[in-house]
């Protein structure tokens, strides 16, 4: 079995753990190196662990942003908070820290002191599920990506609650949108996830990535492949599906009433929601932490090289979000549903259509042949 | 859900200025709109009456912060006709070529604003990047890059500097070819195509009635230009078309504002030809001494003069970047002004606002107030 990430952390803790013990009395040395201790404390590191990485990638997935839609924009994105403007969000952050944290009067205190908190943990909590590589996580959860999906689509409920307890006629209209748009969203992103679910024959993230072996499913399954992005565009919401918080018509959308460290939650909640938008875009489509077999071993067999590609392939595919953003205007309420209901419902349905018959035919002229169905 | 009343202003993203605009909604729907203007008010009529008449060229540029220039060239019309003083063609020619920049650079910031209300956020910086060329041509010559003070009754400040014409021919070159980018940007764009065909149609019969001028007019197809219609300055000598449109709607606007900043361009690069070949005064000689520079000595002389001179009353109409501006100064011999008074085109082509916005949904209300291209400070004056 692979290295994983609790075993690393429970290396570490026992290490921690028997090293205290050495240098302590006798009978508190006994209660340290107790194995139960051990593991609780292996288990705490692993979520420290993952908690820290998955906060500094959002933040470095913001300064990414900043500095590509500065390019696109023809300026330079921030520039003078540490190199090339790599601190200016953790000096944001800390600024939004020290701000008073304060509640309008005739909010609704419960919903609206709640919603930003379970919006930002119910987005953390995804990290747990996705796999980075193949030494992240030991596959020991079948229907990763179920739990991820639905955990994923919590989220219009958390919006709503704190749109609607803020009070305010725009974040009412603002949340009362999200709602919408979500929900309608959420039926195409899942038929398309249907369309991989059926070529890999698992619900587990990790079968999936291994069934991406002989090629990755972007290319047979491109259609599924346009619905999900667009899909995940809007769940996002991100240009040109950004109108819940379309700041020229609802000043600032479902958190208008949100300042400081609940405003902070937010904007960081809709980034790690960026994130793992695109890791799924990865892990479904193109191979996840694997390159096709005709890349030199070498790429693929230094230290860590499985984090490194995924990293790699995530950003990526974040920069085409961006790249979106910096090109298209937003759509209105009624088009975007249209556009949902009509036409992104067909389409995934399409895509499943193809998924069916590509199982059946099992070889593509280009991409090579499906595994056998069920890994 | 019930319908209710949203205050979109004073402060609020989509208002580019400090005005209300309050909204009737059931559900998305726009049931009623009321446009409440004032918050900007600071008297620029009033205030005329007590300065000299070359110091209320000041508060012409704050009037209308982006179009400084053509309310400076609209108040000075009128100011030398209520004075009786002659302007050298120099000084109009240059007054055509300040008139047009201004246009760019008025168009450039609409097209940057109105676009970023769509949620485009490139082109928004590309256009202030353009303009700021435009500014930098400004300040060339005035020093000024959004309050110019550049015009004087019987002519202009100061002459262009030398290098200016070749300058702005590069400028306008490198424009020329912008303009192609924005229109790629925008009319290439299927969302944008969608978001502002046929939303805040404003057809020719509600318009005229209720005073719209300026491309919200012209984009209903009617051929409404005062640059043609009643020429000022060097108009009549430069040629270029009236951009129209028919569609009345967002795209007709958008089209016709990218049609006339192409145009003036066309007549930036007349003018520059012009100036180029003709040399010579561009302030009138013989003025009263007491119109000279604020707060200038007056000598003995010019309080005689002032008592002899003629009163009068002058009008003007200038083709604004947002319409039809005018102007009226009451001359009745002292050294201020009598009576001065304005008529912003942009009050009314927000006043008629119930006749394009009802019916369409919140969403349309940025493209839809972006077409108007709204300065407040010219509303209030």
């Amino acid at each position: 079995m692979a290295v994983t990430l609790l075993s690393v952390s429970e290396d570490l803790a026992g290490a921690l753990l028997r090293g205290l013990a050495s240098v302590l009395p006798a009978p508190l040395s006994g209660w340290i190196a107790d194995p139960t201790l051990i593991t609780v404390l292996a288990v705490l590191l692993f979520c420290a662990i993952l908690l820290g990485a998955s906060m500094i990638n959002t933040i470095m997935l913001i300064w990414f942003e900043r500095k590509l839609l500065g390019r696109f924009m023809d300026r330079r994105g921030a520039m003078h908070v540490g190199y090339a403007g790599l601190l200016q969000n953790f000096a944001d952050g800390l600024k939004l820290f020290r701000k008073h944290t304060f509640r309008p009067k005739e909010a609704d205190s419960l919903g609206y002191y709640s919603g930003p908190t379970a919006y930002m943990v119910t987005s953390i909590i995804l990290f747990a599920v996705l796999p980075v590589s193949s030494g992240w996580s030991d596959g020991v959860l079948p229907l990763s990506l179920l739990l991820a999906l639905a955990v994923f689509s919590f989220a219009p409920l958390f919006i709503f609650v704190s749109a609607w307890s803020s009070n305010n006629k725009y974040s009412l209209l603002g949340g009362m949108r999200s709602a919408a748009q979500m929900i309608a969203y959420e039926v195409p992103i899942l038929l398309a996830v249907v369309a991989v679910v059926i070529v890999a024959g698992s619900f587990d993230l990790n079968v999936i990535v291994a069934e991406q072996q002989n090629y990755w499913f972007w290319g047979p399954l491109v259609v599924a492949l346009v619905v999900f992005v667009a899909g995940m565009l809007a769940e996002m919401e991100r240009i040109p599906f950004d109108l819940p918080e379309a700041e020229a018509e609802l000043v600032e959308g479902w958190n208008t009433e949100y300042g400081g460290m609940l405003f902070a939650f937010f904007m960081l909640a809709d980034y790690v929601r960026a994130l793992i938008g695109s890791i799924l875009v990865v892990l479904l489509f193109l191979g996840g932490w694997t390159l096709p077999t005709y890349v030199p071993a070498a790429l693929t067999s230094f230290p860590l090289a499985g984090i490194a590609w995924f990293m790699l392939k995530t950003y990526l595919v974040f920069a085409l979000f961006v790249w979106v953003r910096a090109a298209l205007p937003r759509v209105r309420t009624d088009q975007l549903l249209r556009i949902g209901w009509m036409r992104m419902i067909p389409l995934s349905l399409l895509a499943i259509v193809l998924a069916a018959a590509l199982v059946l035919v099992k070889c593509l002229p280009v991409f090579g042949c499906v595994p056998t169905m069920g890994g | 859900m019930s319908e209710m009343w949203v205050n979109m202003g004073p402060q609020h993203p989509m208002t580019h200025g400090l005005w209300n605009l309050r909204v009737r909604i059931d559900g998305e729907i726009i049931v009623d709109v009321d446009p409440e203007m004032g918050y900007l008010h600071r008297g620029i009529e009033k205030i005329s009456e007590d300065r000299h008449y070359n110091e209320v060229i000041t508060l012409m540029d704050r009037t209308c912060y982006v179009a400084g220039m053509a309310w400076e060239h609209l108040y000075i019309i009128a100011a030398e006709d209520a004075l009786h003083i002659e302007v050298p063609a120099r000084a109009q020619w240059i007054r055509t070529l300040t008139d047009e920049l201004q246009r760019i650079a008025s168009h450039i910031m609409w097209y940057a604003a109105f676009v970023q209300d769509l949620g485009l956020m490139s082109p928004f910086l590309y256009g202030m990047r353009d303009r700021d060329l435009v500014l930098d041509l400004f300040q060339s010559f005035t020093g000024g890059r959004l309050t110019y003070e550049y015009n004087r009754a019987g002519g202009v400040r100061n002459d262009l500097p030398n290098g200016f014409t070749d300058q702005t021919r590069k400028v306008m070159d490198w424009l020329m070819e912008r303009f192609r980018e924005y229109d790629a940007l925008c009319l290439g764009s299927e969302i944008f195509r969608r978001r502002c065909d046929g939303i805040g149609v404003l057809k020719a019969n509600d318009a005229i009635p209720l005073g719209v001028t300026g491309p919200m007019l012209r984009a209903a197809g009617v051929r409404r230009d005062l640059r043609k219609d009643r020429p000022y300055a060097a108009y009549d000598q430069v040629e270029f078309d009236v951009a129209l449109a028919d569609a009345a709607d967002v795209t007709a606007r958008y089209l016709v504002r990218m049609e006339e900043l192409r145009q003036s361009v066309r007549i930036v690069r007349q003018t520059l030809d012009w100036l180029d070949k003709n040399p010579g005064p561009v302030l009138a000689d013989h003025l009263p001494r007491w119109l000279g520079a604020p707060y200038a000595p007056v000598g003995r002389e010019g309080y005689l003069l002032k008592r002899n001179y003629p009163q009068g009353v002058g009008f003007s109409s200038v083709e604004e970047p947002h319409g039809e501006a005018q102007a009226y100064v009451v001359n009745t011999g002292g050294e201020h002004p009598y009576r001065v008074k304005f008529r912003s085109p942009v009050f009314a082509n927000l006043g008629a606002a119930k006749q394009y916005m009802i019916g369409y949904r919140v969403a349309d209300i940025p493209p839809i107030m972006g077409s108007v291209d709204i300065c407040v400070g010219e509303v209030d004056r």
